[in-house]
């Protein structure tokens, strides 16, 4: 019923050229392959993390890494 | 941008026009607390004086207005349908922190659906308990049907996950065709259902149901 309509809720884009060292665009692409998405979606992803991970910082808490061993350690988010 | 829907009318049996969104605002939530939450204590209330409490639905206690920070989040998203002037029904979905389980996609990023209610008129259950009957059919399966178009436009692939609620748990592994990938116990035990690309390309060419 949605078919071929719901993408014009998305319709109103920018768009940007990003520069990024050879590393860094290997990284990507790894990364990429990796979670099986495309570059673009990879880039949002990080940006919807960050944003996400800085209002939580701002708001006082602290971001945590568990193990396997249940055993946390804070990361430091400069 | 809002999209046209059909929702059937269970008083006509005809189908009605309704509209999907995406710009949810605080306002929503509050007609959820003004116009949903009484509804929802009342039948509650019914339900626990017949001794029925195992009815009781899992989410009665859900308070939308509480998501108000998180309409400024690019990780959250909300979906709503409004028919005849009123919501009918609002989900959120958020893009990080969750991750496919199913081994085949273990690790990938997807779609999760964090909350999803329909309006108390459209549940029968509750309807039920107030002797009342119910307005539309169709409003979770068209938000549900959002969420996985929603996955594809945004390169996810159709990839879906939730915690289902009991209530919920044959809705989601018997008519949508998720696969349902183990209890979480550190989610009240409840239900991962998950769908993979190839089942969300199934249910929206209408082989799930």
């Amino acid at each position: 019923m949605l078919k071929g309509r719901m993408k014009r809720m998305n319709q109103q884009r920018r768009t940007m050229t990003l520069n990024l060292s050879e590393q860094e665009m290997r990284v990507l692409e790894d990364l990429s392959t990796q979670k099986d998405v495309n570059k673009t979606t990879l880039i949002r992803q990080a940006l919807r993390l960050y944003q996400l991970v800085s209002a939580r910082l701002d708001r006082g808490e602290k971001l945590f890494f568990e193990d396997q061993k249940r055993k946390k350690a804070e990361l430091m988010v400069l | 941008v809002r999209l046209p829907v059909e929702l059937l009318d269970n008083a006509t049996g005809e189908f009605v026009e309704a509209e999907l969104f995406d710009e949810i605002t605080v306002e929503h939530f509050l007609e959820t607390k003004r116009t949903w939450r009484p509804l929802v204590l009342q039948a509650r209330r019914k339900l626990l004086a017949r001794g029925r409490e195992d009815l009781v639905p899992n989410y009665a206690h859900w308070d939308w207005t509480t998501k108000e920070p998180l309409l400024q989040m690019l990780a959250m998203k909300f979906f709503g349908i409004e028919c005849g002037g009123k919501l009918q029904g609002i989900v959120e979905i958020q893009m990080v922190g969750y991750e496919c389980r199913v081994p085949t996609q273990r690790g990938r990023d997807l779609v999760y659906v964090d909350y999803l209610q329909v309006a108390p008129w459209n549940v029968r259950l509750l309807m039920d308990a107030l002797g009342k009957p119910t307005q539309f059919r169709g409003v979770g399966s068209r938000l549900f049907e959002a969420i996985v178009r929603f996955s594809l436009d945004e390169g996810f692939k159709g990839r879906v996950g939730l915690h289902s609620l009991p209530s919920s748990e044959a809705f989601y592994t018997r008519e949508c065709g998720m696969t349902a990938a183990g209890r979480d116990r550190a989610k009240q035990n409840l239900l991962w259902c998950e769908f993979t690309p190839e089942q969300a390309q199934t249910f929206l060419t209408g082989g799930a149901r």
